[in-house]
């Protein structure tokens, strides 16, 4: 090889590089300087809309209504638990007052509607005969004594807020808070971010002690701990740095290589990083896999320059010499390799999802940049600073002797192994096919499913859906009218019709909306007579049920009323329930003058990104194949050798669908992308692999002596690839973050199985092939 | 594949409910719409539960009729040919009953509360009313042209001539906007003769099984128009309780009314006859009256819990069991004492049957609630 390399006459790439390499060195310095500056800029953000499909039907009706549904749903909850006796002591009242003064005083709550029992507009309210007749329920002669303490427990009782804002088992009292967006002084958006930690230090740190405990609930706190959660991952980069620096110098035994890859690779996350802020496309928790995808890329990379400048210097040539052959000889494998990544990433953008669209700009940015640092910058590096003489030594050592493990893969080409190895891949091809028919769209986790079941918020939000009596998965139907007509009797008529036909829908708990509050409210103006639960045509009498109607449930000018459905969970079957019977019901009653729009609420939007991700799953496979195919074909003209390295990657595409159907894994925003990634890497490695094959091929050996040479180039680079990739994103399964911890769990699957399809299925295959008569390998 | 799903779900939907095959129903009516066919039936808000038989059988809100044949049994959701709120339900024998609701509906059964049909809705109530005011309008104009008048009788024809003509401008005013008005009880007199009554003093009554229906209104001594919220049928008399303490007694099945005098003036939302023939009625706030002379004289049961009281029912063990809001039950036992107690579920309770085990089937804002033996 190095012979040949040597006879051949340099390129122009490399004498562009190799010629001017001060002056490359102080631009790739400057670069690196301005970069690092605007990567320290990028700061992660959880933005809501980047998670949604923006363009699907439901959410676009949501955004046409968004301003009037804004302060419904962006509610927190803060339960106040005492747990010794019950919450009609003066201690605990103290403490339930204090925290409802506190959170008063939070920027961003709305404190017209703050609600617990300390606050004044809660009240209790009777029937009496000459009307109605009630008060707050703290009463007016509140002194702390036992006397108060029971006319409080009465109020309660008399106030209807029992599951409400107090417990069943009077254990607990709740603070109903709702948010502005936007400061109505300031006009500035709430940053999630800050609210959420002053909760914490303000609320929760504040007052828990050994009697009370504090539980918080509610999509700021969701985003608030996802934002602290994703700075943890910046830990585990450090952990991946760690560890792939000692696997670096494991297989080089040389402390300046190692370092030398390991900074161009930093370099290339420097550079990713720095770009995506200059475009202002940002990094969110789902693109915060990239940079590890991108150091590990570079570092695969880089091995492959090590190696080759290692190998180099053993053959006597001096640093720059072994540096210029190297380049020679793996750019246009590293280029091609590299390409095909990048493709394969660029396939996402077929999924109308924001946050993937972004990953996938960042992946692809990373790719390329990982081009420049580390085919690049790596060999000028090398050629100033050279592999260590304990490196070379090593090289020339392990050179002489075969590796016991690569000697192992070498069986199978042989017959008897590789109809073993088919054998065992069919069935796990089975076994695949079987469970992936079980693998579920969407979450399948009660509570905040970003979050872990055992996270303190999903814990908080436990407490709080055990002992309060609302659901937290709301599905929201709008109901559009013309102005002023959001209560016309026709159309409340048929939005009874709907509640019930929505609350005799499978999944469905519960179903509220102004329709409720009118026939409540001729429930209560007719002396508490529930046989005037009903609405009525004379629209004076609806305006006087209506009355008291709160505000989220009708716009201001009366032309859109919400309907919240309250479901069980937030399953995909559910879901899909819920928006077939709206359909169902709008196909067969149109009213004039009024629509029944899905969706809102945060199943509404989920229901969306369901419908978005099944419809888009099927098409990123096919895409993502695709393009591998028509790669993989234009490299090898061959159609067997195609088989050869697609069918491995398919057998891992399809087991890793049953692993995530075993480990109640969801396909979602971020599960879709990582199915895109391992293909787009994986087949990386067949196409490594069976260069060599195909040198070896045409060089008239036979098929057994062609992958023992394969393997004696390649296959420890594979190998060591393999397991850097791994190492990548498999700190990733520590996040607190759930899915984070579902995409490093199911890529590290990929791209071991993937490794050791290449290894095994290729020869195998190869071996199949050569049976069925031929050279048709080649 | 949510195309085929939706497709096939419009075919269920349409074989339930049996909408009308062209299933664009372009303007919602919810007096004929049939009801729709409800697995969470037995949840949804309902009113008065009673026996046909032996059979339980209760109505409420979206035109829901259930019944099973005992308390062990599943219920069975009835078809019902209109979805409006029910407020109440009567039967005459094991077969035929009344049911009455919102928007002036009235539904018959013949088969033991299976099906049921309309026969009287709001729209052809205003025809009726409108016919029935005219001609009160007419004959109290007439007995006005009367010189011979003394000053009172004068004085009160006029009186009634004022509430006549106020209702007769009423009904012209529903024609435009509908029925608004609904009935609140019926009482099965026999299989021929029901009697229904409801908000704004409304008062028909049927002496041909239904068919056709006259209006009572004027039979009543009730200018204020205050709602007439129960019936209730004894050996001899017949009462008839509403609004702000109106209390009525009739000796011919409804023809004519006698105002009792009224042990209160809040209101009453029911009325019971016990087995030993007393007159129970009760209310607001906790107010319970006894008569044992058919409404003559009543002495006053008060509650400490002081919530609406909508129903009573025999006790099995002797005494009355009585029903309210906020899941209050009470009993007054055949000793006169009353023993109180709250359903966990806090859920107004409108009505009640006693099951074979004495346990108690209840029905109110929750829907169909038990409870399996009142609490001693």
């Amino acid at each position: 090889m190095s012979d040949q390399l040597e006879k051949s006459k340099s390129v122009f790439l490399e004498r562009l590089l190799f010629n001017f390499r001060p002056i490359w060195l102080v631009i790739f310095a400057l670069i690196t300087v301005v970069l690092a500056w605007n990567a320290s800029q990028v700061r992660p953000e959880a933005s809501f809309t980047k998670m949604i499909p923006t363009n699907h039907e439901f959410i676009q009706n949501y955004f046409d209504h968004r301003n009037d549904l804004a302060g419904m749903g962006n509610v927190i909850r803060i339960a106040v638990e005492t747990t010794e006796g019950n919450i009609f002591t003066a201690d605990f009242q103290q403490t339930l007052r204090d925290v409802t003064d506190e959170v008063f005083f939070i920027p961003g709550v709305d404190r017209s509607g703050l609600r617990s029992i300390w606050t004044p507009n809660v009240r209790w309210s009777e029937v009496t005969e000459e009307g109605f007749v009630g008060g707050p329920v703290i009463p007016d002669t509140w002194d702390a004594s036992d006397e108060s303490l029971e006319q409080l427990r009465t109020n309660v009782l008399r106030s209807g807020e029992l599951g409400n804002l107090v417990a069943s088992n009077f254990k607990s009292a709740l603070i109903f808070v709702p948010l502005n967006e936007i400061n109505p002084d300031t006009g500035e958006a709430l940053d999630y971010q800050d609210f959420s930690q002053k909760l914490e230090t303000l609320i929760r740190d504040k007052y828990e002690s050994d009697t009370v405990k504090i539980h918080i609930t509610g999509f700021a706190k969701v985003i608030g701990d996802l934002i602290e959660g994703a700075e943890q991952v910046s830990l585990f980069f450090l952990l991946a740095i760690v560890i792939t620096l000692l696997m670096l110098f494991w297989y080089s035994r040389c402390w300046r290589s190692a370092f030398a890859v390991l900074s161009c690779s930093i370099i290339a996350v420097v550079w990713q990083l720095g770009i995506i802020e200059l475009i202002g496309s940002g990094i969110n928790p789902y693109s915060m896999l990239v940079p590890f995808l991108v150091f590990a890329i570079g570092v695969s990379h880089g091995v492959q320059i090590i190696n080759a400048i290692a190998n180099n210097c053993v053959d006597g040539h001096d640093k720059l010499k072994a540096s210029r052959l190297a380049f020679r000889g793996l750019y246009i494998a590293g280029l091609t390799a590299l390409v095909s990544d990048a493709i394969g990433f660029t396939t996402l953008m077929v999924i109308d999802i924001a946050v993937i669209q972004e990953l996938a700009i960042a992946a692809s940015i990373g790719v390329a940049v990982v081009i420049l640092t580390n085919l690049g910058l790596l060999p000028i590096l090398m050629s100033y600073i050279g592999v260590s003489a304990t490196g070379t030594k090593y090289t020339a050592q392990a050179r002489a002797e075969s590796h016991p493990v690569l000697a192992w893969f070498s069986h199978f080409s042989r017959p008897k192994w590789a109809y073993s190895a088919l054998f065992l891949a069919l069935i796990g091809l089975t076994w695949g096919l079987v469970y992936s028919q079980q693998m579920k769209i969407g979450d399948l986790d009660a509570g905040a499913p970003e979050l872990r079941p055992d996270s303190r918020y999903n814990l908080d939000n436990e407490f709080i859906v055990d002992n309060y009596s609302s659901s937290t998965d709301i599905f929201v139907v709008m109901a559009e009218t013309a102005p002023s007509q959001c209560i016309a009797y026709d159309n409340l008529e048929l939005m009874d019709r709907f509640s019930w036909h929505m609350q005799n829908t499978p999944g469905v708990q519960d179903v509220k909306s102004v329709v409720y509050v009118a026939k409540m409210g001729s429930f209560g103006l007719n002396e508490g007579n529930l046989k005037w639960f009903s609405l009525n045509r004379n629209q004076y009498v609806l305006n006087a049920n209506t009355s008291r109607t709160p505000s989220g449930l009708i716009n201001p000018d009366c032309s859109m009323a919400p309907i919240i459905i309250y479901l069980n969970d937030h399953k995909a079957e559910t879901l899909k329930t819920v928006v077939a019977s709206v359909r169902e019901f709008n196909s067969n009653y149109q009213e004039d003058g009024l629509k029944l729009l899905m969706a809102a609420g945060n199943s509404g939007i989920e229901a969306a990104t369901n419908m978005v991700i099944e419809d888009a799953q099927y098409k990123m496979l096919l895409w993502v194949y695709g393009v591998v195919i028509v790669l993989v074909f234009i490299a090898f003209r061959s159609i067997p050798t195609v088989i050869c390295i697609v069918l491995p990657l398919a057998l891992t595409t399809v087991m890793s669908q049953g692993l995530m159907a075993v480990l109640g894994i969801g396909v979602k925003v971020a599960t879709l992308p990582v199915i895109a990634l391992g293909v787009g890497i994986g087949v990386d490695y067949g196409i490594y692999i069976y260069t060599k094959i195909k040198e070896a091929l045409e060089q008239g050996m036979s098929l057994d002596d062609s992958y023992k040479y394969a393997l004696e180039n390649t296959g420890k680079a594979v190998g060591f690839t393999g397991l850097t990739l791994a190492i990548g994103v498999a700190t990733w399964i520590f996040s607190p973050i759930k899915f984070q911890a579902d995409m490093g769990i199911l890529l590290t699957f990929m791209f071991l199985w993937n490794m050791l399809g290449a290894l095994i299925l290729i020869p195998a295959l190869a071996r199949l092939f050569v049976k069925a008569g031929g050279k048709k390998l080649m | 594949m949510i195309k085929a799903t939706a497709y096939a779900g419009t075919l269920l939907a349409l074989s339930l409910a049996s909408i009308p095959a062209t299933a664009q129903v372009q303007d919602y009516e919810v007096i004929t719409a049939p009801a729709m066919i409800a697995p969470e039936a037995t949840s949804a808000v309902l009113t008065e539960i009673t026996l046909a038989g032996d059979r339980q059988i209760a109505v409420g809100d979206y035109g829901l009729v259930i019944s099973r044949d005992s308390a062990d049994v599943e219920w069975q959701q009835a078809l019902v040919d209109t979805s409006v709120f029910l407020t109440a339900v009567d039967f005459a024998d094991d077969l035929k009953g009344w049911a009455v609701g919102h928007h002036g509906v009235i539904m018959h059964t013949s088969d033991g509360g299976r099906t049921w049909q309309r026969q009287l809705d709001g729209f052809q109530y205003i025809e009726l009313q409108q016919l029935y005011f005219a001609a009160q309008v007419e004959r109290l104009t007439e007995a006005l042209d009367n010189d011979e008048l003394s000053e009172d009788e004068r004085y009160e024809l006029e009186l009634e001539l004022e509430t006549a003509e106020f209702q007769l401008e009423n009904a012209e005013f529903a024609v435009q906007e509908g029925p608004t008005k609904p009935f609140l009880d019926v009482l099965v007199l026999s299989e021929q003769v029901i009697l229904v009554s409801g908000a704004y003093g409304s008062l028909l009554r049927s002496i041909d099984g239904g068919v056709t229906w006259n209006l009572l209104d004027a039979a009543v001594e009730n200018p204020d128009n205050f709602h007439l919220n129960a019936l209730e049928g004894g050996e001899e008399f017949t009462f008839l309780a509403g609004e702000a303490g109106q209390l009525f007694r009739s000796n011919d099945q409804g023809t004519s009314w006698e105002t009792l005098e009224s042990p209160y003036y809040g209101s009453y939302f029911g009325l019971h006859i016990d087995a030993k023939d007393r007159l129970w009625v009760f209310g607001l706030r906790g107010n319970i009256f006894v008569s044992d002379d058919q409404g003559n004289s009543f002495r006053q049961i008060k509650l400490e819990d002081p919530v609406n009281i909508n129903a009573a029912a025999d006790a099995p063990n002797g005494g009355v069991y009585l029903v309210g809001n906020a899941g209050a039950l009470a009993w007054v036992n055949a000793a006169g004492e009353i023993i109180e107690t709250r359903h966990g579920s806090g859920a107004a309770l409108t009505d009640l049957v006693i099951n074979n085990d004495q346990s108690l089937t209840l029905v109110g804002q929750l829907g169909v609630l038990t409870l399996p033996a009142f609490a001693q």
